[in-house]
Order: C-alpha cells, then structure tokens, then sequence
C-alpha cells in the first residue's frame, strides 16, 4: 500500500469519531460536489501527477482505474461516510449471515453461497444442496462431452438449446461467449445455442437447422411459468414429437430441466432425473453461478466452470473484508452514487475492447436496471434522489462507429466503463494466427486508451496550440473508470461480475431500496394475458384505451384478412 | 540376393518372411524392442494365418535374421525395404542418412510405408545432404505401396493380383521386378508408376473402398426405413458388372488399424492442401455413426433404458482372424452400453487379451472362452464381428440360455427367418 492510500485509510479511521448525521453527509457532498462542477479533469490531472497512484486499486488478476472519475480524496472520504451512515457493514453482514434482505418477497439473497467452497464439515443444509447441484451437473457434463448422452433414437447429442430469458438467457450467453477459447477438447463437437425471444424468432430459425435426433433442449426457468420460456418449450416438444411421435420417452432424452419447483417440471414432463434444482434465495439475474450456467459447463468444461466460481468467491472475500476506501466494488458503488446523485450524471455505458464481452452489456444492463431501477425505498418513502442511471453498452470498437459521437460532441453527460484484458490470444487454440491476433488487439488497446483519454481531457489531450472551428472541438471532462484484467479467464470474469452484483448491492444500500425483487416487470405480463383474449377475439368489449383498442381492431382485420 | 527389411509392422514380417523363402538372405531390422525379442525366441505377435509358421521356418533354415535398427547393413547388401508405420517418418529419415555414411555403393531403397505422398521421393534429398564430399555412393528409391490385408496378409503378397510399383528410373525398376519375380509369375502384374502416384494410388483405394462401405451403410439404413431386405438389393447391385460385388456388405461398420488411419490421413492431406474433402468426411463420419448402429437397435428396443441390461457381444476384432481392436465398431458399442449402465458379457476368439488391457478390469465386463457361456443370461446378443465359429451356432441351445432371445446382428450372416423361427427377434442391418 502506498502511503497515501495509507492515509487515506488513518483519515477514514478518524473520520469515524465523528458523529455526522446523513443529512449533514448529504451537505458536505453536494457543498463538494458544486465545488467539483467546476473542476474540468484535464486540471484535476494537471494538479496532480499521481492521480493513477492513487485512484486505482487491484485484487488478484482484476485492476481499476477510477483516476479518471471526477473524483478527489475529499469526496471518496465523504462518499465512505456515506456508506457508514447508511450501514453498508451490517448490510453486509445481513448479506453473508442468509437474512430475507429481500423483505418485499421474504427471501434472502445468497448468490454467494452458490460459489462458497465445500467444507467437509458444510453445517449449512444449502451448502450441501448447492455442492449436490454442482455434483449432478458434472455428471451430466461429463456423459455429454463423452458423446454418450443419447437421443430418442440413439444418436450422440451435438447441439444443446438453451430456452431461458432474462437472468436464465442473458448470463449463461455472456460466459459462453466470454469464455469460449477456453473449452475443452471434449466440447469441441457441442454447440450451444440460445432461445429466449416469445414471439418464436430464434427457435424458428433455429429448429430449421437442427436435426430432432440430436438435439438436446435446457429448459432454464426459476419459476417454470416463464410464459416466454414455455411457449418456446412447447415449441420444441412438438417438433420432436412430429418427427419420433407422441413417446414418454421423448422427453427423458431431449430435454433437461433447470428451476426452483421440481413439481413443475415434473407435470411438464422432466423426470427427476433430468432435473437440475435452484433455490428461491437466488434471483435470476444472480443465478448464472447455479445449475443455470449448464450451458456455460458445457461450453468450457466443469473445471473452467469452477474456476469461473472460485473467482467470484474470491471477490466475497474481498467485499466483505476490505476498508471501503480499498473495497473494489464498494468504490465502483460510491463513484456511482457520486456520478448519479452529484454530478448529476443519467447514463452509464458499458464499452468491453473484447469482443468475447459482447454479451456483457445486457448481461450488466438487467443487472443493475432490474435491481435498482426502483423509486421506492425499503421504508415505503419515495426516495429523494435519482437511483440508477440507465446502462447500456456495446463492444467498444464497434460502439466508436455508432454512439461514441454523442459521448464526444453530445450535450449528455455520461460515464463510461472501459473493459479489457491486459493480454489475450495466449491459448493454444489460436496457433499459428496469434501473432496477427496479437496485433489486433494491442490496436483494440490502444482505442480504449486513446478514448477514455480523450473523453477524460477533451482538447487538453491534443497537440497546444491548435485551434479548432466549434465542430470539431472535444469538450472532454466525461469520466469513466477502466477494468483492466490480466486475461479474461474464468476466475478473472468470475471476479468482475461478482464485482459489479456488489457494486449493484451496495448502491442500493445508500439508496435505501431492495435490490432483489423487480415487481416493475409483473404487471405487464398480466395486462399482456387479458390483451391476447382480445387478439384472439376470445374476450367481449374495448380493451380500454383508444390506443390499444385501434392497434387491436387493425392486428384482428389483418388476421381475418389471413383467413 | 542378400536384402534388408527395416520395420515392425506386419507388412515388415510378411516380406521379410515371403522373400526369405524365395531363398534370399533376409536381415529384418526391428525398432520394437520387445517385438525383436519375441520374433528371436520364435514368436509372432501377428496372428495371420501361416505368418508365424513361415518366420520360424525361415528363421530354422537360417535365411532370416533378426537384429536391431542400429544394426548396420553387411557391405555386400544394396536393396533395402522399409516398412515403418506412418508415425515414423523421422527414423526411416535416420535410416537413410546412415546408409549415406556406409561404404560407398548403388543404395535401391523400396519403400512400403504410408508415409505422406510425395516422401519416397524426398528420401533421396535425405541421403544426398548427409553424403560425405568425395563419395560416390548412389541412391534411388522406389515406392511399392503396402496393400496387404490383415488376415491374408501372407496370401496377398506371395499371390497378389499386381503390385503397384512407383519408379522412375529403369535401372531401380529392373531390379526390384527381379526381386519380385517368383511372386509375379502367372502374368505380369507389375503397375509402374511415378513414386508419388505409387503413393497416391494406396490411399485412392482405400479412400474408394470406404466410400462403398459407407454408400452401402446408408443404403441399409434406408432399407430399414423402407422395410426391404438390403442383402436382396445387394445382390442386385453387385450383380451389374459396371459396380460388380466387392466391398459392398452392409454392417456395423468398418475399422483397423491401417485402413482407418490411412482414409483419416488421405482426408488430413486434403484439408491441409486447401482442397476441400466434403466426400471422404462424410464416408468416415457415417462409419463412425454406422458402429454404433446396434446400439442404438438395442436402445429402442428397450424404450431408451439399458441399466441393467445384461449384453452379449461375439467378436470384438475389428475383423475376424486378429486380434487387434484398433478403430473396432466394438469399441464404440462397448463404450455406449457402459455408459447406460449395461453389462457385458464378452466372447471372441483372439482380441480378448487386448480388449481386457484396455477395459483394465471394468467391472461391467466379464470375458468367457466359450461363446455359449457368455450368451448366458443375456438380455441381448450382438454379433459384431464374424468369426466363421458364429456362422451356425446352436439356436436351441441358445434360447435356453438367454434370458431374451433377441439377438442384433452386425454382419447380416444369419438368415432372418430362420432365426425368427427358433424364438428369436431378430434385427439385423439394413434387413426391414
């Protein structure tokens, strides 16, 4: 530890004595924030050469700079008072101890556990059941990648279809894709593919190529009464049974079942045997590190795929251990917090330089979105400030021909996370192409660099002395941090997702809301169940507003019309 | 004439054997330690039929010696045959570099490896760098393709159709057409060719031999779907004189050492030239989905669960009359009923010893010496490979002692209604 961050930790100590009450943390922050407002952070760098020294941090293969946030020592300390006022310590410890943090639907939240190692002496009844679940999806790995997982008719499996949406589509797709130089030889001859759209696009298009005999079907649902996810389960159970018939047997050999209610996969037809259990106390969009990341093990094989956990585990450790100040998902929570409630800043966008992260986006978009896109705190109040901003992304290189102009030249203030691995095309699978790769990807650095400087500084990071008509000048001073891993490796994604689900939870914590429920996305649902009957001409009278009513009148003629 | 042989392989034994009993002095140089011990004390690890007989015979009459590769050749001998398997490459190039660094003379190198195409030729390259300044040692190679079955591997080459010979120098040709002279008497059955088309040509053949098989294998399984009997159709087909009958019986699949291998190595050898093989990959990828196509008979026999079933496999060879079980359609029945959680009950004349090596002690197979004791209990009989001791068995006796009389047969050598009127269900492949 260098010695400011040493005194940066004694400060924090110091800091403890003082009785200071939220609000008065609140003032200090926003007296400190309009001082900042000011600051364009080509002088906060100017001011200080040592900005990367002391705004960056590093646990095991995962770096981040945060140097080039708009922030100062004055406002992490404030910001660290503010997670002490709002508790974030016991929070934490309410998290790790199993407690029902998520009240509204009287559940804990313990995605943790399902990447805590197993002790011999596990006293936890749901340790065991999370090791028995990792145990029986090794078995199912290991008979598939034998090729001796067989189909109705006898044939090796060689495609696997994942049917899942949301926390069962979008995390399994971002390893997958993440990680696939990683697989093994054993899964060379696998492919995995991903259905989760309702309206039937991707299975269509899917089942087009496949062929019945040797296509193994996931059915990924927490609940198992995911409509989207059933509808395209059932789709695929009648295109094998017009190519087997109608046979018991049918199901027992295409499809798996991946859900918290065995009796629901039982009536759909999915024996014991082919079921894989998670627990209520994992959300969906914490579930990936369960039997939901079947598709992951698949692709990069069970020890990858515990690799994967025990970088994540390693990221508990670190959050429920170190200072705020030296916490990595604590500072991404509090540069958040600063960003949104005092800077004022409405948008995030998430920009990996790798295209393997090409999922990570969405994957990141659901996980902070669903979890703190609330307004209303655990309390029953309204909260007072913003919560969060809206986050999307793309894969970086691609997103410079697409949105970076506004980044540059718009009148939106926004922060940015660059994302990117150190080094890469180390695997052997590359072989004799990695030299050009390596090159490729020394350029992709090079834009990530040059693009976070550039949005950081503005023109102070071009040649003195050029001046530019209005149209081609940089403002600058949009901040960002940049994750930088040693290799993108499945303990290094393991760490940065564990990363940023404690960056999502302890935001909430100084927002006050829950971040595990998302009671925002049931209604629409139950609207979307009445809205059909009246498609389907099953329900009598308007549908209420004279909006819907005309969009349903137009979509009946046009059926009619069909037949 | 006084003749080296270099190599381990079956081709090595069977010329070495064959020309020292044309009355050459034969030395066959052997790389395999183990396997020059057995050959000196009088044992051959190949069960071909009259190869051990002869090798010992010839070893009696003193006209064939056994030593080791280092073992330089005698300064009067000049013709060599290298034998080697395809893996070594880099010791046929030591041999050469050797004989470079001998007592100058005129080298006749006669290459039956199936080495990469395009080798035999490289291997005068080989010797011309190592030779010494000064020396005026000459070096010509030839290429005589390897096209001995296993099984009838003697017959092949003391009795062959033709030999195909890759050469291109009149004075090489002469030579090795005089050292195959007492095997080419009944009309002249020498090809001649370039080395590299010699090469080439070996592997087309067994790349065409494969592609009927598996043209075949997937007329059967139409013939399945159709419910006709594939053995009527070929007939049929084998009748027309354009097409005529080899290598047209459907089955579980074709494998071997060397036949397998080659067809993989001509489809490697495409790939990396840049020349697409869509034809030659479909040919290996349904004879490898063909092994297993008594199994999946067997799964839907019994409604996709095999825990617990008790099956009985006859013959595990990858052909009768050896023992070896490389590539065999066995294997991959073997391997599929094991991971259902089936037992094994295993009988073939010969490849138990190396089928028990590499099952090490699984405890869900047991071998038996006698084919009946292994049919006992069984709830199904696959015959996979066939040994001439399966072509009758004793059908009564076997109904006893089954648990199911249900028997699968992988070679189509049983007549389906006959079977059927003994108590049996039969499936055989291709058969309706």
């Amino acid at each position: 530890m260098d010695l400011s961050t040493t005194a940066l930790a004694e400060a924090e100590k110091q800091h403890k004595w003082e009785a200071m009450s939220a609000t008065d943390n609140t003032l200090k922050l926003t007296e400190h924030a309009n001082k900042l407002l000011t600051v364009h952070l080509s002088e906060l760098f100017e001011k200080d050469a040592a900005r990367f020294e002391k705004f960056s941090r590093r646990v095991g293969p995962l770096l981040i700079d945060f140097s080039k946030q708009r922030v100062d020592e004055t406002a992490l300390q404030l910001l660290s008072d503010a997670a002490d006022a709002a508790d974030l310590g016991g929070w934490i410890k309410q998290l790790f101890a199993g407690d029902k943090i998520n009240s509204t639907e009287g559940r804990a939240a313990m995605h943790w556990l399902l990447r805590s190692p197993s002790t011999e002496d596990a006293k936890s009844v749901e340790l065991k059941g999370v090791h028995q679940q990792l145990q029986k999806m090794e078995t199912l790995v290991a008979k598939i990648h034998a090729g001796q997982w067989r189909g109705f008719a006898g044939d090796t499996i060689t495609d696997i279809v994942n049917i899942g949406v949301g926390g069962s589509d979008l995390g399994p797709l971002m390893c997958c894709r993440a990680l696939e130089d990683t697989a093994p030889e054993s899964a060379k001859g696998l492919n995995i593919h991903y259905v989760s759209t309702m309206d039937g696009s991707q299975v269509s298009h899917l089942l087009r190529q496949l062929a019945p005999q040797t296509t193994l079907f996931i059915i990924s649902s927490k609940s198992f009464s995911t409509v989207d996810t059933l509808y395209n389960a059932n789709t695929a159970r009648a295109w094998l049974e017009r190519a087997f018939g109608d046979d018991p047997a049918l199901i027992r050999c295409h499809f798996l079942g991946v859900s918290s209610k065995a009796d629901a996969m039982l009536e759909w037809g999915i024996p014991e045997e082919n079921q894989l259990a998670l627990w209520d106390w994992v959300g969906g969009r914490f579930s990936v590190w369960s039997a939901i990341g079947l598709p992951v093990a698949l692709k990069i094989g069970m020890d990858n795929f515990r690799q994967m956990l025990e970088g994540a585990h390693r990221l508990d450790q670190h959050f429920e251990s170190a200072p705020w100040t030296e916490n990595i998902p604590v500072l991404m929570a509090l540069i958040g917090v600063w960003n949104t409630n005092y800077l004022h800043i409405g948008a995030q966008a998430i920009l990996p330089y790798d295209g393997r992260l090409k999922y990570l986006p969405s994957y990141l978009s659901q996980l902070e979105m669903e979890s703190n896109g609330k307004s209303v705190r655990r309390d029953g109040e309204p909260v007072e400030g913003q919560t969060c901003p809206v986050v999307w992304g793309d894969v970086g290189p691609n997103a410079q021909h697409a949105f970076y102009q506004l980044l540059h030249q718009g009148t939106q203030a926004v922060t940015c996370d660059f994302i990117a691995p150190a080094s890469r095309y180390q695997e052997a699978v590359h072989g004799e192409a990695a030299v050009e790769l390596v090159y490729q990807h020394e350029l992709a650095l090079a834009n990530c660099l040059a693009q976070s400087r550039l949005l950081a500084l503005g023109e102070a990071a071009l040649p003195a002395g050029e001046q530019l008509p209005g149209y081609k000048r940089y403002r600058g001073n949009q901040p960002s941090s940049t994750l930088l891993l040693d290799t993108l490796t499945p303990f290094s994604l393991g760490m940065l997702m564990a990363a940023y689900e404690h960056k999502v939870f302890t935001q909430a914590v100084i927002w006050g809301i829950n971040p595990f429920d998302q009671w925002g996305v049931e209604m629409g649902k139950k609207i979307a169940t009445e809205t059909l009957a009246h498609i389907r001409g099953e329900a009598t009278g308007s549908v209420s507003d004279s909006s819907t009513n005309g969009l349903v009148a137009l979509i009946r003629s046009g059926l009619n019309e069909q037949q | 004439m006084k003749l080296d042989v270099y190599g381990d392989t079956l081709c090595a034994l069977v010329s070495a054997a064959a020309l020292a009993s044309t009355g050459n002095d034969v030395v066959l140089h052997v790389p395999d330690m183990p396997l020059l011990q057995a050959l000196s004390a009088g044992e051959c690890p190949f069960r071909e039929p009259d190869l051990p007989e002869l090798l010992l015979e010839q070893q009696q009459e003193g006209r064939l010696v056994f030593v080791s590769v280092d073992q330089p050749p005698a300064d009067d001998v000049s013709v060599v045959f290298i034998s080697l398997a395809p893996s070594a490459l880099p010791l046929a190039n030591d041999i050469v570099r050797r004989f470079a660094t001998l007592p100058s003379r005129s080298w006749l190198l006669v290459n039956q490896s199936t080495f990469a195409v395009g080798t035999t030729d490289s291997f005068t390259a080989v010797f011309q760098q190592s030779l010494p300044e000064k020396s005026d040692a000459r070096f010509v190679s030839v290429s005589l393709p390897d096209v001995l079955q296993e099984g009838a591997a003697l017959q092949n080459f003391t009795r062959p159709a033709h030999f195909v010979l890759g050469c291109n120098n009149a004075a090489a040709e002469k030579l090795v057409k005089e050292v195959l002279r007492p095997f080419n008497r009944r009309r002249d059955g020498i090809l001649t060719m370039l080395p590299s088309e010699a090469e080439f040509t070996k592997l087309a053949i067994n790349g065409m031999l494969a592609t009927r098989l598996s043209f075949m294998n997937e007329m059967a399984n139409l013939a399945d779907v159709f419910g006709v009997d594939i053995e009527k159709v070929r007939q049929g087909l084998g009748a027309d004189g354009r097409i005529g009958d080899a290598y047209l019986y459907p089955g579980c699949g074709f494998g071997g050492l060397s036949f397998s291998r080659d067809l993989m190595s001509l489809v490697d050898t495409l790939a990396s030239s840049g020349v697409a093989s869509g034809l030659l990959h479909q040919v290996l990828a349904i004879n490898e989905h063909q092994k297993e196509v008594l199994f999946r008979k067997l799964w839907q026999h019994y409604d996709r669960r095999l825990e617990n079933k008790t099956v009985t496999i006859w013959g595990a060879a990858f052909k009768p009359n050896t023992h070896r079980i490389e590539n065999a359609p066995a294997l991959r029945l073997i391997d599929a009923l094991l991971a259902q959680g089936a037992s094994l009950r295993i009988h073939d004349p010969q490849a138990m010893p190396t089928l028990a090596h590499r099952y090490m002690g699984h405890p869900n197979i047991e071998y038996f010496n006698d084919e009946y004791d292994a049919a006992k209990g069984a709830d199904a009989l696959m015959l996979v490979t066939e040994w001439k001791c399966y072509w009758q068995p004793d059908f009564i006796k076997l109904k006893s002692i089954m648990k199911t009389p249900l028997l699968l047969d992988g070679r189509n050598i049983y007549g389906p209604e006959y079977v059927r009127e003994h108590g049996f269900e039969y499936y055989g492949v291709g058969r309706g």
